[in-house]
């Protein structure tokens, strides 16, 4: 099996009084979709967040490709090559679908003030480079009837593939979706749920929090169980689904 | 030695004064999430409203200081029901809010100073005024009872928070607001409640100054500064943190003449403030500032 | 055209370089500064200075201006912007209250309320500009400029990465930008223009005091941006044109002058409320459509 692209190693998170997070310790293997799943409260959001930088880990250690993680801010860690999406979508809502996707291309000239005075060629030639790929990108997931419209008017299923394609146009490697599924219904899930498959495609590795057990057992590659903090269990999918003890807690409590 | 000690001494006075204006804005803060700089004009409403009860209606000090909280309480309170809370219903962003609050506190202070005239309001405060000699520190019984009537706002303050069910509602509120209205908390009323206290904590030291040197229109201002100095040092959400920043600061300023000149005194105070910032952004007290609720 | 109708126009193009360079933080970035009278006087006393002191021209002026203003807006930028948005506000705040102290205070170098005469008109290319009908021009010109650089910024993925950040900045911190450097950098430049203004109204009026850099001036400033427009660009010039003519209103009616400053004062403080209710994108905005309450 290949080495892992991203690996937790016994991170932990207090927060006033109340331990989140603990020893929690599994790996991601490269271009597969390991689901992240536990009862409410496990933690599930928190270890995202640690992972991105959005919180700071009490202790252990978070490495993507073998470089420390730990103690980057969240635009660092989005430039390593790990990026996420929340699970309130966090879209810019005043700013039209493609402005959502071109801020998430790469456009250093253009983002640096310098550049922007002393060299307007380049930067005109990075912006039209980031359109063209933009456009790919909300070709690829379906939106591209959509693109000057604005994002707060787009209906839900849309906006959550908006923010997939946001990320998506990041050309981070490992892609964090945070319940991609939630609120959805069949018809939809039936869009989005390719969609995850064709990221795999695309060689990216994707890590997803997902509460429904038939999505997850349908999706992901490998399965780690997270409760009260601690992961219970990790293996294939369809192990962790089948297995009654771990159902019990998850439904149990 | 015997200037430090009288530098001291005006430090604690003063820095009572700007406690006081910092555990009423630290509270509303907390709670409501308002930049409410017009709670300046608050604090200069109740100087006139002291001033007019004593000069204009004759009532009697005593009379007049308590008739004065209640209404700087109705002011705050109804700053907030007739507009942040208007604002808010139509959706404003929170600059919005901090804009109107601006506007509000410019448009006050200049009625007060055409009404008034910006000239300090003298009031009369008979026995208050006679000199208390500690060794070699002077001071009124005035200050002195500013000092102790801190103390005193602090402590029901904070026995109020603990103890009763809507300094509990408050508390939820200021740590959580979604989680508190899930559990039935009517969130408006809350605030309501925080703008009525936080006022009426910030009266007796607009009355005080007042009793002290006069009522201005304008001095409302730099205190309200101050007090969001105090409550960012002593950390956003605790008011043991904004008490210990507000009394502080009156020591820093007081203690800063010793070396320095006088009109140097916010220079050092802002100074402080910056570097504090950097070296501890959450305070003395205040919770880790965690990236928002994600 | 009338004298007195340039001078207006001249200040038009003054307070038309302020309310934009403020309209970046605010309109553009959501970052609420109070401290922008102390930037203009800062950019006015630097240049005055440079010129009394070191014999630098109008345009050598203009310079140390820019890098002044940039400088203190950094130094009190860089420690607050890295937390909160509402700790800038207490910093710009403390700031403007500081940097007039030192005005009034640092006498040696300022001459305190005495203030600073005899600054020396500008000239380029040995034409001295030295009536209000030349200044016009050039008090315009520097506005276009402003507005030029400001649309470059605007208009270009830094602008979008701007109101991306004023959105929401956790999106955009998890979509790689590095919003803390955003932040300072754009407070930077729009002090650096600010401060420029100061330079222009130096070397025009020729005689600069503390009275003119006051938080008072700071709310009239944000009054003109608020007016004009925080979404379009040209909103601040339009701002300028109508607060500027407010004074002169004022004296057709007669009001004496005692009271009439607090009636200015007033009538911004109602205009702010007034806005934030009726219209908080100003009168060349976008009308947002509102969220269900």
């Amino acid at each position: 099996m290949a080495a892992p692209i991203l690996t937790v190693q016994g991170v932990s998170k207090a927060f006033g009084g109340i331990q989140a997070v603990e020893d929690c310790t599994f790996d991601v293997a490269p271009r597969l979709i390991t689901g992240l799943i536990g009862p409410n409260g496990a933690g599930k959001t928190t270890v995202f967040n640690l992972i991105t930088g959005f919180l700071r880990a009490d202790g252990g250690s978070i490495r993507y490709k073998g470089e420390e993680l730990l103690g980057l801010h969240p635009h660092e860690v989005e430039t390593r090559g790990v990026v996420r999406t929340f699970q309130h979508l966090r879209l810019w809502g005043k700013m039209t679908v493609l402005e959502n996707v071109l801020l998430g291309c790469r456009t250093p000239l253009g983002d640096s003030v310098v550049s922007l005075f002393l060299r307007p060629g380049r930067v005109r030639d990075e912006e039209a480079a980031a359109r063209r790929r933009a456009l790919e990108v909300l070709e690829f997931f379906g939106l591209a009837g959509r693109v000057h419209e604005m994002a707060e008017d787009l209906a839900y299923p849309e906006q959550k593939l908006l923010s997939m394609a946001r990320i998506f146009a990041t050309d981070a490697e490992v892609l964090l979706l945070d319940e991609p599924t939630s609120g959805l219904d069949t018809d939809s899930l039936g869009r989005l749920v390719p969609m995850v498959r064709r990221l795999i495609e695309h060689g990216k590795t994707v890590l997803l929090i997902e509460h429904n057990m038939e999505l997850i057992a349908q999706l992901s590659d490998e399965v780690v169980f997270l409760h009260q903090g601690r992961v219970m269990a990790r293996g294939r999918a369809e192990e962790i689904t089948r297995d009654p003890a771990l159902t019990e807690i998850y439904f149990g409590v | 030695m015997d200037l430090v000690l009288q530098l001291l001494a005006t430090g604690l006075v003063v820095g009572s004064l700007y406690a006081l204006c910092a555990i009423g804005w630290g509270l509303i803060y907390g709670t409501t999430l308002h930049f409410h700089v017009a709670h300046g004009a608050v604090f200069a409403l109740a100087a006139y409203y002291a001033y007019a009860g004593q000069t204009l209606l004759h009532l009697p000090l005593p009379v007049a200081v308590v008739l004065a909280i209640a209404a700087a309480a109705l002011s705050g309170l109804l700053i907030d029901l007739l507009l942040y809370q208007q604002l808010e219903r139509r959706g404003a962003f929170r600059t919005s809010i901090f804009i109107a609050s601006l506007g509000l506190l410019i448009l006050l202070e200049n009625v007060l100073a055409i009404v008034f005239t910006p000239d300090p309001m003298r009031m009369d405060i008979g026995a208050l005024n006679t000199a208390v000699i500690i060794g070699p520190v002077f001071l009124t019984y005035l200050h002195i009872l500013t000092v102790a009537l801190t103390i005193v706002a602090y402590g029901a303050l904070m026995l109020f928070l603990k103890r009763s069910r809507w300094g509990q509602a408050i508390r939820a509120v200021s740590s959580a607001p979604e989680m508190a209205r899930t559990v039935g908390i009517d969130l408006k009323r809350v605030h309501l409640l925080a703008y009525a206290i936080g006022s009426a904590l910030a009266a007796p030291a607009g009355i005080l100054v007042a009793m002290d040197v006069g009522a201005e229109p304008f001095r409302g201002t730099r205190f309200v500064l101050l007090a969001s100095v105090g409550v960012i040092m002593g950390g956003i959400g605790s008011i043991p943190g904004a008490m210990l920043g507000g009394v502080f600061l009156g020591l820093l300023e007081n203690l800063g003449i010793w070396k320095l000149p006088s009109e140097w005194q916010s220079a050092i105070s802002f100074g402080v403030f910056l570097v504090f910032i950097v070296l501890r952004p959450r305070g003395f007290f205040g919770r880790t500032i965690h990236s928002a609720e994600i | 055209m009338t004298a007195y109708f340039a001078h207006y126009l001249v200040m038009v193009g003054i307070y038309t370089i302020l309310a934009t360079s403020l309209n970046l933080l605010v309109g553009y970035s959501g970052i609420f500064s109070l401290a922008h009278a102390a930037i203009y006087g800062i950019g006015a006393y630097a240049s005055a200075l440079a010129a009394l002191k070191l014999g630098l021209g109008f345009w050598g002026g203009l310079l140390v201006a820019a890098v002044v203003g940039a400088l203190a807006a950094a130094l009190v930028a860089i420690p607050s912007l890295r937390v909160a948005g509402d700790y800038y506000i207490v910093a710009s705040f403390g700031l403007q209250v500081v940097i007039l102290t030192v005005f009034i205070n640092w006498t040696s170098f300022t001459n305190g309320h005495a203030g600073l005469p005899g600054i020396p008109r500008p000239s380029l290319f040995g034409l001295v500009i030295d009536n209000p009908f030349k200044y016009v021009v050039l008090s315009l010109a520097l506005a276009a400029v402003t507005y030029a650089i400001c649309h470059r910024l605007t208009a270009s993925a830094f602008g979008r990465m701007l109101r991306a950040v004023r959105e929401d900045e956790i999106a955009a911190q998890a979509t790689g930008k590095n919003v803390v450097a955003v932040k300072i950098t754009i407070t930077t430049i729009s002090s650096a223009l600010g401060a420029l203004a100061g330079s222009l109204y130096a070397h025009y009026i020729t005689y600069i005091n503390p009275t003119s850099f006051t938080l008072d001036e700071s709310i009239f400033i944000t009054s003109l941006v608020i007016l004009g427009g925080t979404e379009r660009l040209a909103g601040p010039f339009v701002g300028a044109l109508i607060l500027l003519a407010v004074p002169e209103a004022l004296k057709f009616l007669a009001i004496p002058d005692t009271v009439a400053a607090p009636m200015r004062q007033i009538l911004y403080g109602a205009l702010l409320i007034l806005f934030m209710f009726v219209r908080p994108e100003g009168i060349l905005g976008r009308a947002r459509t509102r969220p269900a309450a």
